[in-house]
């Protein structure tokens, strides 16, 4: 388990799927860039792979850094997030969740609202639901979508009420405290105006949508309280999942099974 | 010593020449070239039949790393891959460590260049233009111009604060030393490690806005304009660059400027496996941006086509794109791929491929190189290029050290076969080896 960057809850959400599994775990906690702690993530690699470690879980700060490390590593590597590219599991485990609430993933509209630019959730989510079949739309204001957000599978919409309109699920994205310093948002009054998925703003999506948010969440931000930890939200049934799901990935990258995710 | 270069096809756009000939070389100095000259006796003879003869092409814009970062390249590997390139003078960029700040540092050079083991070619060194390129206070201009620099740059650090640029361009006009700026805004590219768009939106990778360079473009032209200053914008990357400089241009501004093949040739989809040899700066942009360069080059806009060789040490690429250093070593591809890419595909006839590889570089910086005039350089600068010759780019093969090509593995059409630069500097392989005869008994 390699992580050059933080991360609690991903770190957790793996190290408890290989309990249940029964797998070994081995902990490597890089920080920094490679540039930062003087060696190189093609050397951490090269070690791991000579120490006859069977499979990595990678989390590091650098998009692409997951396909450079599974090319050094060669073996297993599964991509635990790697900067503002991608974060696969966690969009199998959001997917399952939605699966268990709707029964079905095609034809379902899914709304990602909030920080787009920075989020390799909104990525893989995005890629995962279209992917299914569902429509994905992807809202924010301006200082925080992506330019031009052609190659990725979504509608961009930067007002929330047109959005999330008729959404079967409303994700929310972790806000950043940063994007405050970095001129992007004035304050999180403002976002909160624009963009708090509450109980007033949640009328806009379908009657039955749920609510969902990938953690580590800004109570009273992103969601107000009753919508967090109200019916709608299926915010812990994400954190349950994402155990199963990588649970999953690791059994099947060592025994090839198929399995139902 | 009496060299022939026979029947060939004789490109020399300083005399607007186009005529298969011969050039006749004595003790170093080109003395005849024309067709129907006499070639009477000679010590050495090359036969250039179906090869282009042209003046030895020029480089505006290298980066040799010595001193200080000879794990990238030295001047020896660098002059010797230059040679290799078609290439008789290279002018070197002066963001080394130190920084070329200083006239002792532009001896240094000067001699390392001159020494039997470098690649015998000329090396024009770029004096930094503020001291440390720091981008604050004036270098020893007076004296780096003394001391033989060409011009002065701040290369990837230029100057932000328009005041500081505005008194820089003032003493540079006094003391006629033209200024070759990198345009961009480092607020504005902060944290960039590619092209703003849909590729970068879909790495999750952080994208440097066109804005970044246009934005100093027009200051660095509005200056030019105001000041008198010469200045010339290197590796331009952005049509709406493109369609600035036309227009300064226009206004009587002196202004002149530079593209490099990597922007006439890959765009910001390229980087998409993450491969930090497609990571330069400015970042590869799209197909308009190509496009309009491209007619820009057509129309005379653009001037020169430069190399931006920036050589690097393999583990410093094998890293993750954004922790990657920017720039990719071209000085073996520049030519080969302007002909395959630019010249065969009809974009620019073989007259203006030469004269934005030779004479206009040689023109902008008034250096003694890019023609095939007797008597107009101190040497003979002459390389012989095949225009046909179909060839495979092996990055790994290279003599410069560094590998970082984002060209490894295409097909090229068209190399330099020889480079004399006083004396033989380069013959490829390629170069049938009945061509060359020595002297007959």
């Amino acid at each position: 388990m390699l992580f050059f960057e933080n991360s609690t809850r991903t770190r957790v959400s793996f190290e408890q799927a290989c309990n249940y599994l029964g797998y070994r775990v081995v902990n490597f906690a890089g920080s920094g860039s490679s540039m930062n702690k003087g060696e190189s993530l093609k050397d951490t690699i090269l070690t791991l792979k000579h120490e006859l470690l069977e499979a990595v879980v990678m989390r590091h700060k650098a998009s692409g850094s997951a396909q450079l490390g599974q090319g050094y590593f060669g073996g297993p590597l599964i991509n635990a997030g790697d900067g503002q590219h991608e974060h696969p599991t966690q969009a199998l485990g959001d997917a399952l969740t939605v699966l268990e609430r709707k029964g079905r993933l095609d034809g379902l509209k899914i709304a990602i609202v909030g920080d787009v630019m920075h989020s390799r959730v909104a990525r893989s989510n995005s890629w995962m639901f279209s992917k299914m079949g569902s429509e994905v739309r992807f809202v924010g204001p301006r200082t925080l979508m992506p330019s031009s957000m052609a190659m990725l599978p979504g509608e961009v919409f930067y007002d929330l009420r047109t959005g999330i309109s008729g959404a079967d699920v409303v994700m929310c994205l972790r806000l950043q405290k940063e994007r405050m310093t970095d001129g992007r948002l004035s304050s999180m009054g403002e976002y909160r105006r624009l963009y708090q998925v509450n109980r007033q703003t949640l009328k806009w999506a379908a009657d039955d949508a749920i609510v969902m948010h990938p953690g580590p969440m800004n109570r009273g931000v992103e969601l107000d309280d009753l919508t967090a930890d109200g019916p709608d939200s299926v915010i812990l049934d994400q954190v349950s999942n994402g155990v199963f799901v990588r649970m999953a990935a690791l059994k099947w990258l060592f025994d090839g099974e198929e399995t139902n995710s | 010593m009496r060299t022939v270069f026979k029947n060939g096809r004789i490109i020399d756009p300083s005399q607007e020449l186009d005529v298969v000939g011969s050039v006749i070389v004595e003790d170093g100095q080109v003395v005849d070239l024309g067709e129907d000259i006499e070639i009477g006796e000679y010590d050495e003879l090359y036969d250039c039949e179906g090869l282009w003869i042209t003046p030895g092409l020029v480089d505006l814009h290298a980066h040799l790393r010595e001193p200080g970062e000879e794990r990238r390249e030295t001047i020896k590997s660098g002059t010797q891959a230059a040679a290799a390139g078609g290439f008789t003078t290279i002018c070197c960029m002066p963001n080394t460590s130190p920084a070329l700040d200083s006239p002792s540092l532009v001896d240094f050079i000067l001699d390392k260049a001159a020494s039997p083991e470098a690649g015998g070619i000329f090396v024009q060194p770029i004096g930094a233009l503020t001291k440390g390129q720091r981008g604050l206070e004036l270098a020893d201009l007076a004296a780096l111009k003394k001391a033989g620099v060409a011009a002065v740059s701040d290369e990837g650090g230029p100057i932000q604060d328009a005041s500081v640029m505005m008194r820089a361009m003032e003493f540079c006009l006094q003391l006629d030393l033209p200024i070759m700026v990198h345009s961009e805004d480092l607020n504005l590219s902060e944290g960039g490690c590619m092209n703003d768009g849909p590729t970068s939106a879909m790495l999750g990778l952080t994208g440097i806005p066109r804005s970044a360079e246009e934005i100093m473009i027009m200051r660095n032209g509005v200056l030019a304009l105001n000041t008198g200053c010469r200045i010339h914008f290197m590796r331009i990357s952005t049509w709406g660059g493109v369609e600035m400089i036309r227009q300064f241009k226009y206004l009587g501004a002196p202004v002149t400027c530079e593209v490099c093949p990597p922007y006439l040739t890959l765009t910001d989809e390229h980087v998409g496996e993450f491969d930090p040899v497609f990571k330069t700066t400015p970042p590869l942009r799209t197909e308009i941006d190509i496009d309009i360069l491209m007619q820009g080059l057509a129309d005379g806009t653009i001037d020169a086509i430069a190399s931006d060789h920036s050589p690097y040490a393999p583990y410093e690429v094998e890293v993750p794109f954004d922790e990657a250093p920017m720039g990719m070593s071209t000085l073996e591809s520049t030519l080969a791929v302007t002909l395959t890419h630019v010249t065969h595909k009809g974009r620019l006839s073989p007259m203006e491929t030469i004269r934005k590889l030779s004479t206009a570089p040689a023109e902008i910086l008034g250096l003694d190189a890019g023609s095939l005039m007797p008597g107009h350089t101190p040497v003979a600068q002459i390389t012989v290029i095949d225009p046909n010759l179909e060839w495979v780019f092996d990055a790994t093969r290279t003599f410069s050290q560094g590998k970082n090509s984002p060209y490894h593995g295409w097909s090229m059409t068209g190399k330099a076969v020889l480079t004399f630069c006083g004396s033989e500097v380069y013959r490829c392989a390629h170069f049938d080896e009945e061509r060359y005869e020595l002297a007959l008994a």
